[in-house]
């Protein structure tokens, strides 16, 4: 998968036809031992590769949690057989887009927007194979060939933006480190149907539902969506999400994922109970990065989908947090009463007691905010803000 | 549409840079009162050069070219080698780092980058001084710093410098908004392709202190020929103090 | 925060092509001793060493100031922001919307409007808030908070802020350098500029 890519986003029809008896994906290649590059291409790409690597391992942006990567390591195996999967190292990078990519050499870098919206484990599975799928048919080694027996090589001049990793308040994807983000080969929308159809493939073999990969794109079309009328857009920034800007229509991809899904699959687990255990920890810090970036819209749909499976206190508090921050009166008035449900359901948080208080104050309610502020500072007495919070409690009657 | 709209901007930056000889650019600078004399007993830790090289495609983006880099790479370390006896001083290659040890040298590196940038930037490039910089040019001051964490890179306590490279080029592919943007120009106006960025630094173990830096935005050579490698690591060690790199 | 200084030096090199260029920066010197204003605003300070003050804005209202280049040591001060307005210029109002300082802002909030300011526009996730506390700024009860952030040039940088709500516009002062010697070594520097500033 790509990052943002400047070409347009292009809406081609699909040649591939999907008629009312499609067969199911069919099942992957047998497995062919542990995978060595060939030839000077691949060599090379390999050692960029394991160049990109070596720097990606030392970068402050990867989330270092053994368990973590273990456990999405064992989704990974679950989908596409423990002998593939050995070949891979999968990095989490705390990056709060919905992205994940594989290069040549193993390396799986999955960024944590991907695991917030990720709602199974068999929706990540069928990520986690779609970009394995990429990797088995060295897709990027045959597009690279492909670029360089062709007429692309020329240099231009012109264009020439600041490649350097330069310090810009103002970032734009141009001065990304590529070795933390992983390389940008854009792959052929031909390249893109064969790795969803081996993804798919390896789901379908495996023992999670592989329906489950359809209703990714379902979901990210909805937020994509959400977010566009939050903002007053008509029409949608397909483009803008990482994800979606050289790739087959979502609409298009969804229709083609369901209906190649093996259908007698439709019962088995997806694991999302194992999922959302696995995310616990983590769940509340990347739902907090996506709240933090002002996407209004996209953020409400993340929260209700994520309620499907019942609110949690997090859940009430990020959309409580969301709200405040938007910060209209109404806007304050729904902040109430989600942190209301979120103490109603752990009394112990002592965030949603801050948030409370101070939504509180913002209506007009001094006496009530005051209380739930003092509850806060009971909660948590160092925390990095009670000097300035206690400078927002009635002052104690001197001694 | 904006940002190819800046970098039409930057390119005719670049050229009345290489165009006009008013817009000449400082390429290096030597920390005031530093002398490294050939043979003078001290040694330099050459750490692992950061090595880039790509295509820049239509929307600016970098494209790593991994047959590119590896020629590139090997080619620009067979040099260095061959440099490194030209550096008139002992050198030692900066051993293999993991884990935290590692994640210490990609900083480290990130600041060189960043601080050559600055020094390009705000000290050398003739339109953009700071003025704090303008006058330190006058009083012939260089006084950059990586900052004394520099002890702590491994290897660093068997040597009394570093030297950093850093090297970065972006081959411009074609496109058809290029097209649209070689329109605009005009015909006839000699373009550099892509980019081409070196950095050269000897940094003191001891204090952090940026010594002597060669930093070119503009680096000749194409780095993928061998000859080419030659030229563009002559360019990055040109006046390495001690040396003779860049008189012959 | 700064505007990629490239459009900078391009916008100066244009300008190069058609005209003499006059041999001097467009980049000012604010010199020590010398009592100044900032951000197009009646905010005064008054540098207590030769500091260089940028010639781009990141919005209105603002002012970048720096020692060795914006990606080193960068102060940026922000003359009174009005409600409803964010604080650093947006990409673009409808696609790219940045949050925004309200009527209903509290000083305590503050901090997590830069947060969300930074986040957003980098589009970054690797931002912590490290301390609040109380403190006079410009003569007023304010606020002053720390806080640490993995920029896209692989750089983890640590950043100090002081600000003020006053007659409902957001006056702050702020500090961005790398974590790795840079900010120690020009915090103090930024601490006599905050608090020598004043209004007029």
């Amino acid at each position: 998968m790509m990052l943002k890519s400047a070409l347009p986003f292009l809406a081609i029809a699909s040649s591939f036809a999907i008629s009312a008896n499609a067969k199911p994906a069919p099942n992957p290649p047998p497995y062919a031992g542990i995978y060595q590059p060939q030839g000077v291409d691949e060599l090379g790409m390999w050692r960029e590769d394991d160049e990109g690597e070596r720097r990606l391992a030392a970068s402050p942006l990867v989330i270092r949690d053994e368990k973590l990567t273990k456990y999405l390591k064992d989704v990974l195996c679950s989908a596409v057989g423990t002998d593939r999967c050995n070949s891979t190292r999968i990095y989490v990078v705390r990056e709060p887009t919905f992205n994940a990519t594989m290069s040549p050499n193993g390396t799986m870098r999955v960024f944590s927007g991907l695991l917030l919206r990720m709602r199974n484990e068999a929706e990540l599975a069928a990520i986690l194979g779609h970009e394995f799928g990429h990797f088995e048919s060295r897709h990027s080694l045959s597009k690279f060939q492909a670029t360089r027996r062709g007429t692309d090589m020329l240099a231009w001049g012109a264009l020439l933006a600041s490649m350097t990793p330069s310090y810009d308040s103002r970032r734009t994807y141009q001065s990304l480190e590529i070795s933390v983000y992983g390389s940008l080969f854009r792959y052929s929308r031909d390249n893109e149907r064969e790795a969803d159809l081996l993804g798919l493939g390896y789901l379908n073999k495996s023992g999670l539902r592989p329906q489950a990969a359809s209703e990714v794109w379902q979901n990210l079309i909805g937020e994509i969506e959400a977010s566009a009328t939050s903002r007053g857009l008509k029409k949608p920034r397909f483009d803008a999400v990482a994800f979606t800007a050289s790739h087959p229509p979502e609409g298009e991809r969804a229709g083609y994922l369901a209906a190649l899904a093996e259908p007698t699959g439709a019962d088995r687990d997806d694991g999302a109970v194992r999922y959302r255990e696995a995310l616990s920890g983590w769940l509340p810090v990347f739902l907090e990065d996506q709240i933090k970036l002002n996407d209004f819209g996209g953020s409400e749909y993340i929260i209700a989908k994520l309620s499907e499976s019942g609110w949690t206190p997090h859940l009430w508090l990020a959309r409580a947090e969301l709200y405040r921050t938007r910060g209209h009166q109404r806007d304050l008035v729904n902040a109430v009463q989600f942190y209301s449900n979120a103490i109603a359901l752990d009394s112990n948080l002592p965030d949603a007691y801050r948030g409370l208080g101070l939504s509180l104050i913002k209506t007009g309610d001094q006496t009530q905010g005051q209380a739930a502020l003092s509850k806060y500072l009971a909660l948590k007495p160092n925390a990095d803000d009670a000097k300035m919070i206690a400078l927002m409690l009635p002052k104690e009657p001197s001694q | 549409m904006k940002s190819i709209v800046w970098s039409i901007a930057l390119a005719i930056g670049i050229f009345a840079c290489s165009i006009a000889p008013s817009f000449a650019q400082e390429r290096s600078a030597i920390k005031q009162g530093f002398e490294l004399a050939p043979n003078s007993g001290k040694r330099i830790l050459v750490l692992r050069p950061s090595v880039r090289v790509g295509a820049q495609s239509t929307g600016g983006l970098f494209e790593p070219n991994a047959d590119w880099t590896e020629k590139a790479k090997e080619n620009i370390h067979r040099t260095l080698k061959e440099y490194q006896a030209k550096l008139g001083n002992a050198t030692v290659v900066a051993p293999e780092a993991y884990g935290e040890s590692a994640q210490i040298v990609e900083e480290h590196m990130a600041l060189f980058a960043s601080v050559s940038q600055a020094v390009i930037e705000y000290q050398f490039f003739v339109g953009n001084r700071l003025p704090t910089k303008k006058l330190d040019n006058k009083n012939d001051v260089f006084d950059w710093s990586l900052g004394t964490g520099v002890s702590e890179l491994p290897g660093a306590k068997d040597a009394d410098y570093a030297l950093f490279i850093y090297n970065k080029d972006a081959y411009g592919s074609t496109g058809r908004k290029i097209l649209q943007v070689m329109a605009l120009l005009g015909p006839g106006v000699a373009v550099q392709s892509g980019e081409h960025v070196g950095y050269a630094g000897l940094v003191d173990l001891k204090t952090g202190d940026l010594l002597w830096l060669n930093a070119d935005a503009a680096m000749g050579g194409d780095v993928r020929e061998l000859e080419g490698s030659q030229k563009r690591v002559s360019q990055l060690l040109e006046d390495f103090p001690g040396s003779n790199i860049g008189k012959e | 925060m700064t505007i990629n200084n490239y459009v900078r030096v391009a916008v100066l090199a244009v300008a190069s092509l058609t005209l003499t260029v006059s041999p001097a920066s467009a980049h000012k010197l604010r010199e020590k001793g010398a009592e100044i204003d900032v951000a197009d605003s009646n905010v005064m300070v008054t540098p207590a060493r030769n500091w260089n003050r940028l010639d781009v804005k990141v919005g209105k209202r603002t002012e970048t100031w720096t020692l060795d280049g914006e990606q080193l040591n960068d102060v940026t001060f922000f003359g009174g922001i009005e409600a409803g307005n964010p604080l650093v210029k947006e990409k673009s109002k409808k696609r790219d919307p940045l949050p925004k300082f309200t009527k209903s802002t509290l000083l305590i909030e503050v901090p997590e409007l830069l947060e969300g300011t930074y986040r957003t526009y980098k589009q970054i996730g690797a931002f912590q808030l490290t301390s609040t506390e109380p403190q006079k700024f410009l003569g007023q009860d304010g606020v002053t908070f720390t806080y640490e952030y993995t920029d896209a040039d692989g750089l983890t940088r640590k950043g100090e802020a002081y600000a003020a709500i006053i007659s409902g516009k957001l006056y702050m002062a702020t500090f961005d350098a790398p974590r790795l010697h840079y900010f120690a070594r020009n915090i103090e520097d930024f601490r006599a500029l905050a608090s020598s500033a004043r209004l007029q």
